[in-house]
């Protein structure tokens, strides 16, 4: 036990320099910019000194080891500052759009999982076969499909030929949102309220988006659930399972599968970098009022601040998953040592 | 021991173009999966390669014609893929749009191979605080997710190739950076190194004749795969409106000028941009891997 | 007892079934700024302050019919420079606040000090307002102007509510209101606001003028044009207004389900010049450019035939217009152009390279398709080479001030309904700065003076006519063409009124 606790508090010790780094990187890369961002920012009447008056408010008029010094205080107070275009602060938009980034995000995680997992676990139990070489085609081609061109196929197919499902949005027109908005996750938001018919109305809307997200990730996994099975099937355990007699499908499914998941598991702590990524364009092409289309948004409108912020959030974020998925693979799998 | 000729090292277990005949010549008879998907991929690459290079041979019509054809024609007749809203040969646009996306990707991949794998020889090779620095900065890098680093560089830097092709290039770095250093650790662990080391062989000759061939191997299938993410990053790019200013034709582009025709029906407009982006992709990809799977068993049996 | 009250309720519910409000879900894909009359200078927002507010003057729905407003009267002195405004009695405010003469002050004080954009539509004709006595105003304005009482009916000069909005900062969301909502005089409230998604007005009981008919107006915002299509086939909303992709327009006029109102935009699409120092001070290279635009085609080309090309700056529909000297220039005159260009020296080994800059995110996306289509008849003349540039819009006008574009798209709404305001902001020489223009002419200016002092409608067409035809020479701008707006409606819904203002006014829709 002290030996985890020992793992465990240098893993967190270690998320700190990494953080650092990655908000750095934010930093540098915000400061990349040809020419002065407060001039891109402001209008025809912008007088000389109103410039310098922004320039001094945003501390843009400092050397640039102050203005880093300032940008990690900032940060450490969780202050991300304000918006240079619209009177308001910057973690104001990002807190009302964080949360259907996230509903949207896990839904297709969920439906990448549950694609992915049991097809890799089929697969490699009917190695060689017919249904394992398009199994392992299908992984491959779903991961070259742009996460924009499958949903743009999906609305075509499900919401312009055939009328079925919605193309945009997480609400319908006739439904009001700040009806039952508490949370921001909709779909917990319209069950507190008991609001089926609401709730219908959000789970369908997030069905072509969650498919999109899905089905380009389900490859990725199916491989990897493939190519682990593949491994735990050949071991010990398997063997020692399949003597005692136990019925193949608890073998398979049960025990190999179960070693099989913790692999998977890390991986998809990496693959969450590929998950936001794939948000970002699913959001764009579905006019989902999240994290990625408001980062599309602010930069189109050169506020800084607001685009900074929400970088910062994104390197939190990684940095935090990353951090639970090392601990969780640490606490379940035995092979770890500590 | 200063004079220790070269020629009296042990030897390098076999070089990579042995590796690569000699798998080549067994490939027929091992006649697996691997091998007809890495025949799939190197046809499709060399398809692209072809028409990037050649594209008057696949279309004799201008891209950038506006009056190639009746506006929106659905495919068929002359107009293969038919035509976009302005009356330009969809064909024709996707034959020299690979240029754009191919060049972009291809000229990526290289500024991040040039970058990572000296890189990431130099720290696997040297080691200490060199090492774990750096190490730690291409970790956390590499965590992020490429396309919102190289979302804000654009945004940032504006549009224009170089541009887009540096923002493009930047998230890929650390990938080669790992793979190298990963690599060279574990091959300088290795008992012929050890020997040559022993010998008097200097540091340069070491990560010359027996570290750097070998690396080579992995790397290209890295760089083959890598092309197909740059690919799709390039095209990411494009689509949001990041990527190159108007004038050069563009998949990506065309993909979010044609998605405002779907509804009214006008479906090739965005069918085939896709279809190429994937195609092209999953060339690469197919070739990458199906490379690694044969070179790879050759490389544990050292 | 029981059965008493069942027979009670069993009469009330049918009452219950009227008193349910009539709701309009209005769609669209315009954004609001900022609600706030200092800032804000877009077409959407300035919609909103047209309804949840009014100005001392108003134009009868539909019309431009310029009649008081707020106002019960206005008079002007004999030079033309001293306007007298009396507010009609008993105005209030939607929450019974109010409103008198040292409100009105206040708030075109206001816009004033916060020096947001729109202050240049008061500071730049008006010098001073004076509170005679609660109901009297006084504008003493820097010069005189025939058609400032036009100008009085935009919203910088709409009055703002002293006790909600703060008097030093400009405001963004209703939220940072104090009481947390907007406070007007207008024919409907804003009951609720959450940006990009929906707006909700309800009617004014305390509106001075004709009341709404549909109790409840909820605006729908949509990302893009292809969901706000959808959504109009669907019937999930009952209005679909700006804007719809060109594609769709065709698709939802042939729509035998869908009423469909065309209205002559009011908005211009031009070519700008940088012409003091680019390489087109030379108004010969720019007339050869005017030469070359072939704008029935580009329109065909990039909005399958919608809009109506232009051929003066003063737009189709106003008085004042005058289409004879570009009309006589013509369209895609290859020859004229190549006559210019060989003139100045180009050829076709050197031929005259420029960057055509065009802006991506404020027009809408059909607008890298405009400028490639524009590039393709510049260089029908051989003589010519051109680069496509673009930026975003905040860029973009930084780099018309610092002069960095050359030749540039840009699009033009009113401020106010008068030729002047189509002309004289562009190329008088004080005025021309604004946009990056930097034209300036004594002859021109000579005619905007003419045209500003008069105010016998004769005197100023012949101005116009002069200014007119001395443009196609010099060619400052370009003119290209003119929007058309589309505004479709399911069956039920009537009362669509935008006149040539385009100031669309909810209390006159009807929903069946």
């Amino acid at each position: 036990m002290k030996n985890l606790m020992r793992y465990l508090g240098m893993r967190l010790l270690l998320t700190i320099p990494m953080l650092l780094i990655l908000l750095t990187v934010v930093f540098i890369v915000m400061r990349v910019i040809p020419g002065d961002p407060v001039s891109a920012m402001l209008g025809d009447h912008a007088p000389v000194k109103f410039v310098a008056e922004k320039k001094h408010e945003l501390g843009l008029d400092k050397p640039i080891w102050e203005q880093y010094i300032d940008y990690l205080a900032q940060l450490s107070r969780f202050d991300l500052g304000r918006s240079m275009i619209l009177q308001e602060a910057v973690t104001a938009p990002i807190l009302e759009k964080l949360p259907a980034t996230i509903e949207l995000t896990l839904t297709g995680l969920l439906v990448a999982l549950g694609i992915g997992i049991p097809l890799g676990a089929w697969a490699a139990k009917n190695r060689r076969s017919v249904g394992d070489f398009t199994a392992r085609l299908y992984g491959n081609i779903v991961y070259c499909i742009p996460f924009f061109w499958m949903g743009l196929i999906l609305q075509m197919i499900f919401g312009v030929a055939f009328d079925w499902l919605p193309i945009a949005g997480r609400v319908g027109s006739r439904v009001m949102s700040s009806d039952f908005d508490q949370t921001g996750f909709y779909l917990v938001d319209t069950l507190l309220k008991a609001d089926l018919k609401a709730f219908t109305d959000v789970a369908i809307h997030l069905i072509l988006p969650a498919l999109t997200l899905g089905i380009t990730l389900s490859g990725i996994f199916l491989r990897l659930t493939r190519a682990n099975m593949l491994d735990s099937l050949k071991s010990d355990f398997v063997l020692a399972a399949r003597a005692r007699g136990l019925p193949e499908g608890k073998v398979v499914y049960g025990h190999a599968l179960g070693n099989a998941f913790v692999p998977v598991l890390t991986m998809l702590g990496l693959q969450f970098a590929v998950l936001l990524s794939g948000a970002i364009l699913t959001e764009t092409t579905f006019s989902w009022p999240g994290m990625g289309r408001l980062l599309l948004e602010r930069i189109y409108l050169r506020d800084y601040p607001t685009v900074q912020g929400i970088i910062v959030i994104f390197a939190l974020f990684v940095s935090v998953i990353s951090l639970l998925v090392d601990i969780i693979h640490a606490l379940i799998d035995p092979r770890v040592k500590y | 021991m200063k004079n220790t000729r070269v020629s009296q090292l042990p030897p390098s277990p076999g070089g990579l173009l042995n590796r690569a005949l000699h798998a080549f010549s067994t490939a027929g008879k091992t006649y697996g999966a691997e091998w007809y998907i890495l025949l799939v991929g190197l046809f499709i690459v060399v398809f692209m390669i072809f028409m990037t290079a050649f594209p008057w041979l696949f279309t004799s019509f201008n891209p950038s014609d506006q009056d190639a054809g009746p506006q929106l024609a659905a495919p068929g007749g002359i107009h293969l893929m038919g035509t976009d809203n302005l009356g330009r040969d969809i064909w024709a646009r996707m034959v020299w749009g690979a240029q754009t996306i191919l060049g972009v990707a291809f000229a990526a991949a290289l500024i991040s191979s040039l970058i990572g794998i000296p890189l990431g020889l130099l720290s696997g090779f040297v080691g200490g605080p060199l090492d774990r620095v750096l190490s730690l900065t291409m970790d956390s890098v590499y965590s992020f997710p490429g396309l919102i680093l190289a979302i804000a560089f654009a945004a940032m830097m504006g549009p224009g190739v170089v541009n887009i092709t540096l923002a493009v290039a930047v998230i890929y770095i650390p990938t080669y950076y790992r793979l190298v250093r990963g690599q060279t650790i574990s091959i300088r662990e290795e008992l012929y190194v050890e020997a040559a080391q022993v010998l008097g062989a200097k540091r340069w000759t070491i990560l010359g004749r027996y570290i750097f061939p070998n690396v080579i191997a992995t790397t290209v299938v890295v760089f083959s795969v890598n092309i197909a993410d740059a690919i799709m990053t390039e095209a990411a790019l494009s689509y949001i409106g990041l990527g190159l200013p108007a004038g050069m034709p563009d998949w990506g582009m065309d993909l979010s000028m044609g998605k405002k025709f779907l509804p009214s029906g006008s479906w090739w407009l965005i069918t085939f941009p896709g279809m190429m982006i994937m195609t092209l992709a999953l060339g690469f990809t197919l070739l990458g891997e199906g490379l690694a799977e044969i070179l790879n068993p050759k490389l544990l049996e050292r | 007892m029981k059965k008493i009250a069942a027979i009670l309720l069993a009469a009330l519910l049918p009452l219950a079934a009227f008193a349910a409000p009539s709701t309009l879900v209005y769609g669209t894909t315009e954004k609001l700024t900022d609600l706030d009359t200092g800032s804000s200078w877009d077409f959407h927002t300035w919609e909103f302050f047209q309804n949840i507010s009014e100005g001392l003057m108003t134009y009868t729905p539909g019309t431009t019919n310029l009649v008081p407003g707020l106002a019960e009267k206005l008079t002007a002195n004999a030079k033309g420079d001293e306007y007298t405004v009396v507010l009609r009695k008993g105005l209030k405010f939607s929450n019974g606040d109010v409103l008198d003469a040292n409100v009105m002050k206040w708030s075109i004080d206001r816009v004033v000090a916060l020096k947001g954009d729109p202050e240049s539509l008061i500071s730049s004709y008006v010098d001073n307002v004076t509170v005679k006595d609660a109901q009297t105003l006084v504008f003493k304005l820097k010069l005189p102007a025939g058609y400032f009482p036009a100008l009085l009916a935009t919203p910088p000069y709409f009055p703002t509510n002293p006790k909600v909005y703060p008097a030093d900062k400009l405001v963004h969301d209703p939220t940072e209101l104090t009481g947390g909502a907007y406070v007007g005089v207008g024919a409907y409230k804003l009951v609720s606001y959450k940006r990009d998604q929906e707006a909700v007005f309800e009617k004014n009981p305390n509106f001075h003028g004709e009341a709404g008919k549909v109790d409840r107006v909820t605006i729908r915002y949509y990302a893009d044009s292809t969901t706000l299509r959808l959504a109009l086939d669907k019937g999930e909303i009952d209005l679909a207004y700006k804007s719809l992709n060109p594609a769709d327009i065709v698709d939802e006029q042939k729509n035998a389900k869908v009423n469909t109102i065309k209205l002559d935009g009011a908005q211009i699409r031009y070519l700008a010049f940088e012409n003091s120092q680019s390489v087109f001070k030379d108004k010969n290279l720019r007339l050869a450019l005017a030469y070359l635009v072939n704008r029935q085609e580009l329109l065909q080309k990039v909005y399958l035939g919608q809009n109506k090309p232009l051929y003066s700056m003063i737009p189709n529909g106003m008085w004042g217009q005058d289409t004879g000297p570009y009309k006589a220039l013509g369209d895609a005159q290859v020859g004229k152009a190549d006559a210019l260009l060989k003139a100045a020296g180009f050829t076709a080994a050197k031929p005259f390279a420029f960057d055509l800059w065009y802006t991506t995110s404020h027009y809408g996306d059909a607008e890298v398709n405009q400028a490639e289509v524009l590039k393709a008849q510049l260089e029908k003349s051989t003589l010519i080479k051109v680069t496509l540039k673009s930026a975003e819009w905040a860029t973009y006008k930084t780099q018309w001030k610092n002069k960095q574009m050359a030749v540039y798209l840009l699009g033009w709404y009113p401020d106010y309904i008068d030729p002047d305001d189509y002309t004289a902001v562009f190329a008088r020489t004080e005025d021309s700065v604004g946009m990056g223009i930097n034209y300036s002419s004594k002859e021109m200016d000579a005619l905007f003076a003419k045209e500003g002092a008069a105010s016998d409608i004769a005197v100023r067409t012949a101005a116009f006519k002069q200014i007119q035809a001395l443009w196609a020479k010099e060619n400052p701008t370009i003119p290209l063409w003119q929007g058309d707006l589309y505004v479709f409606t399911q069956k039920n819904v009537g009362g669509v009124k935008i006149g040539p203002t385009l100031i669309f006014n909810y209390n006159q829709l009807t929903i069946k």
